[in-house]
């Protein structure tokens, strides 16, 4: 999975000059938490989110109730935007984790997907990681969701996965995630599709040195 | 919804026209999503472009937005500045228009054109953009992109002209293109390999569409929803295959009941045309726009305004009484019920026109200086070659093929607009390969001709009258004093009255004009009428009827017909014989439910699956000529289809014969010869090109 396939093409924008006013209505009524703000050509000058419209406490304090209305209603998203220098961006060919990771390193909830320097395409934002890893694992779809724990070595999972292709079952869903608190371990994920819960728990009973944590349906 | 790209709200236009206003749309909403495609389709004056200008805010010096809302991205566009507009369309909004040489420069290489767009928009360097530009145009199909980028836009052909235009609007990458018309000047061919493109570029860009077209085929290929417009208004807007399975409105189900279904013919089916004509902006009626035309009109239509109203099955229709209709139950009134037809009995009729070998070569005049000096080779555009056919007396000859095949011109020498090279062409028994200013008279009269644009073709100061009087004066075929009464009878003939013989042609209506063309033609009482092309300029209500009024014609008076069409369905419906013709060459000729069954010439079954029909249910195999249509002036050698044809593999050799031989003329059935060289055996083997 690369960013190309899981991010939104063609994102809600907005230019410098729109009132903020104007770009949180936007973000409300569409219900849309990221606005990239572009310039001419679509080229990147900064991002809104709903922290832009914070206002600071200490402005607040200073301003009486007419001062701060007159401020607001002026306001411009080139204010309050995060400033492109401080916009992390990615490129579509990059791939789905590189962009989670950008996401978690910065605690960040979205990237801007560019191209050609600054161009803007598309946007990649935690929805969409979070959509990714249920495709991976084969949601909405229902089918027998199993978690095998094999020893961390080469061919363990080419073997479940040939004991599966023995049975001729189909594979809607596979992931690998080191065993938590136990080094030496991996769980593999599995979602088969088409095959009742029973004859998988029998089927991969017996698989030498592999053990079913978990077996469930999911429908 | 976050993911709609274009919503338009209770939208209004209008123009100011001398001091008064005129509401060219009304009340349109509709929305479209992220990679969906919405189709807009009507009558021509229906307000479908105006809708599409609209959301561009192109509508000139007096056209204006009165009412609603057109959200783009979830922004308001009414009201906004002209620069906000200006960079919304060049970064977020592209359009491709009917007429791609209108959207080029002719005077700019297109490489220039296309890396405009991106070093203006994107200020990207040259060299980036120069490469970026050869990328898309391959992206769209275009062979030898980097030679097209050298090229100007005249050097290369329609369908690639149009190829590079939309390769102009995608290369900004746009979220909402706004298509009007794209296929509409092109060759079924070619219109289906645009429409393959368009499709799959919308599911690789995620690109918001909005189709217009008038054509319900074109629309049932590319568009998820569609949305039907009637004199300024959404009179239904539906999913496609709700739209088509069950046509709620009774203007949507009129306009199926027009369009010939491909492999319908005259004496199975029959076409309906809808009665009355679309009210101008300025006399809409009260009511329902619908209601004057409409066969289930109540009283309740003609006082009260239909709002467009959700149904339970999803399709939003303006009609009080739509759950009440059933098409099915429909019966056609009383005026245009047309006595059912039976079989013309000609089988046997004995020939008319016979032509053997007919060619028509033009010469090319050079612009070398050995060509200004007459030393240099003389060159001939092959236009039509060896064409042989006959055609028996009160039935109807259909001739198909793409623009440039050499219909128009075969039929113009036989009317003798244009002098055969070599060849015989026999008319009632008499030669009539001469020149035209030495045929009799007797003859000429016998031979008449109904052209493509009636527009063209009609004195526009002569009053209606005095032109279909003329060929009965300059025959004789009428006395002096009853001509008018033969006038009139003949334009009652036509279903258009006494009325119209003082009216002048540009009183008349596209539709209006070609009745009175055709019964100029008729004047005379021809025994063959030659149609180039009479109704393909015609919205498709207009060419339902008259193609009924030439069926009654032909019945009533025996008349012989020669049809020049390219729509396939229309010869289909209304031809006893057809002929294939490709680059001036006749194909296949034969009788019409055989041109539309196996076996085929592999140009005919190209040609088949090139067809939009106006029905999503409907399988077609997918089978897409490559290039265009060769040079006539040095046509391939062997079989002139060798180039393109997708079936040649199917002979030894990966077909060398064809590059070298001539096919033979085969005959494969009763009266049904095809000019190929795969045995007859292997063409009878093919699938049939349309399932269900």
């Amino acid at each position: 999975m690369f960013v190309k396939d899981c991010m939104t093409r063609h994102p809600i924008m907005v230019g410098p000059e729109t009132f903020a006013a104007e770009a949180q209505r936007l973000m409300s009524e569409t219900h849309v938490r990221h606005l990239p703000v572009v310039g001419n050509g679509k080229k990147l000058m900064g991002l809104v989110s709903p922290t832009s419209f914070a206002l600071k406490p200490d402005l607040l304090s200073s301003l009486n109730v007419w001062e701060i209305s007159r401020r607001l209603s002026n306001l411009t998203v080139g204010q309050v935007m995060t400033k492109r220098e401080d916009v992390q961006t990615i490129t579509a060919d990059r791939t789905a984790e590189r962009a989670a990771l950008i996401l978690t390193e910065h605690k960040i909830g979205c990237l801007p997907v560019v191209e050609d320097g600054d161009i803007v395409i598309g946007i990649l934002t935690e929805t969409d990681i979070l959509r990714a890893l249920q495709e991976m694992l084969g949601l909405p779809a229902g089918g027998v969701r199993v978690t095998m724990r094999v020893p961390d070595r080469a061919g363990e999972v080419a073997r479940l996965l040939n004991v599966i292709a023995g049975y001729n079952w189909s594979v809607m869903g596979l992931g690998t995630f080191p065993t938590r608190r136990m080094a030496g371990f991996y769980d593999v994920v599995v979602k088969l599709k088409d095959v009742p819960l029973a004859t998988v728990r029998a089927g991969l009973n017996d698989v030498l040195g592999q053990q079913i944590v978990d077996i469930r349906d999911i429908v | 919804m976050t993911n709609q790209v274009l919503k338009i709200e209770e939208l209004a236009v209008a123009y100011k026209v001398r001091g008064s206003e005129i509401q060219a749309v009304q009340n349109i909403s509709l929305s479209i999503g992220r990679g969906q495609s919405f189709g807009l389709v009507g009558e021509s004056g229906c307000g479908k472009s105006t809708t599409a200008w609209a959301v561009l805010n192109f509508l000139g010096a007096n056209g204006y937005i009165k009412r609603g809302h057109i959200l783009f991205q979830g922004q308001d566009l009414v009201g906004k500045s002209n620069e906000e507009l200006r960079r919304l369309r060049g970064d977020q909004i592209a359009m491709v228009y009917q007429d791609p040489m209108q959207a080029l420069n002719p005077s700019l290489r297109l490489g220039d054109q296309l890396t405009e767009v991106l070093t203006v928009h994107r200020e990207m360097n040259h060299a980036e953009a120069y490469e970026r530009s050869v990328q898309m145009l391959e992206r769209v199909h275009m062979p030898d992109a980097a030679e097209v980028m050298r090229r100007y836009p005249h050097q290369i052909s329609g369908g690639q002209q149009q190829r590079v235009v939309i390769a102009m609007a995608l290369l900004n990458n746009p979220a909402l293109l706004i298509m009007d018309e794209p296929t509409t000047a092109l060759d079924v061919t070619v219109e289906a390999a645009v429409l393959d493109l368009i499709q799959e570029l919308r599911h690789e860009f995620d690109t918001a569409i909005l189709f217009i077209s008038h054509n319900l085929g074109v629309v049932a290929r590319v568009c998820d929803h569609v949305g039907v417009m009637y004199a300024g208004e959404m009179v239904e807007r539906a999913a496609v295959a709700e739209l088509f399975a069950q046509p709620q409105h009774p203007y949507t189900q009129g306009l199926m009941r027009c369009v010939p279904r491909l492999g319908a013919d005259k004496a199975s089916s029959q076409l309906y045309p809808i009665p009355g004509r679309v009210p101008p902006p300025h006399a809409r009626p009260s009511g329902c726009m619908y209601a004057p035309r409409c066969d289930y009109a109540r009283q309740k239509c003609h006082t009260e305004r239909p709002t467009l109203r959700q149904l339970p099955s999803g399709t939003a229709v303006r009609c009080h009484f739509a759950e009440e209709i059933d098409p099915q139950q429909w019966v056609p009134t009383a005026d245009v019920q047309i006595s059912p037809r039976t079989a013309p009995e000609n089988a046997t009729a004995e020939p008319i026109l016979t032509i053997s070998n007919l060619k028509k070569y033009y010469k090319v005049a050079g612009n070398s200086i050995r060509d200004v000096l007459g030393m240099g080779q003389t060159r001939y555009v092959k236009a039509v070659e060896d064409a042989s056919f006959s055609v028996r007396r009160g039935s109807t000859l259909g001739i198909v093929g793409e623009s440039g095949c050499g219909k128009s011109t075969l039929i113009k020498t036989i009317i003798g607009l244009e002098n055969s090279t070599s060849g015989r062409a026999e008319f009632m028994g008499f030669d009539i390969t001469g020149n035209l200013a030495q045929r009799d008279e007797h003859l000429i009269r016998e031979l008449q001709m109904v052209f493509q644009n009636p527009d063209s073709t009609m004195n526009p100061a002569y009053t209606v009258g005095q032109q279909i009087a003329r060929p009965m004066q300059r025959f004789r075929t009428v006395p002096a004093p009853k001509i008018r009464a033969e006038v009139v009878k003949l334009l009652e003939a036509m279903r258009l009255g006494e009325a119209y013989y003082d009216r002048l042609p540009r009183q008349l209506s596209g539709g209006e004009k070609q009745r009175v063309g055709i019964a100029r033609a008729l004047a005379s009482h021809p025994s063959l009428v030659l149609c180039d092309e009479p109704v393909s300029a015609l919205d498709v209500s207009v060419q339902a009827a008259i193609l009924n009024l030439l069926l009654e014609i032909q019945q009533e008076y025996g008349t012989t017909l020669v049809f020049i069409a390219h729509d396939l369905s229309v010869v289909r419906f209304f031809s006893d014989d057809v002929a294939v013709m490709y680059l001036g060459q006749v194909m296949e000729i034969g009788p019409a439910e055989a041109i539309y069954a196996p076996p085929y010439h592999p140009y005919t079954e190209a040609l088949l699956s090139a067809v939009p029909i106006p029905d999503p249910t409907i399988q077609q195999k997918r089978i897409r000529l490559e290039g265009s249509v060769p040079s006539a002036i040095n046509p391939p050698s062997g079989c002139r289809f060798h180039t393109r044809c997708p079936r040649r593999h199917l002979l030894a050799d990966a077909g060398k014969i064809c590059e070298t031989e001539t096919p033979p003329l085969r005959e494969v059935g009763p009266e049904h010869r095809i000019f190929c060289h795969i045995p007859e055996a292997d063409l009878r083997s093919f699938e049939a090109v349309i399932s269900k």
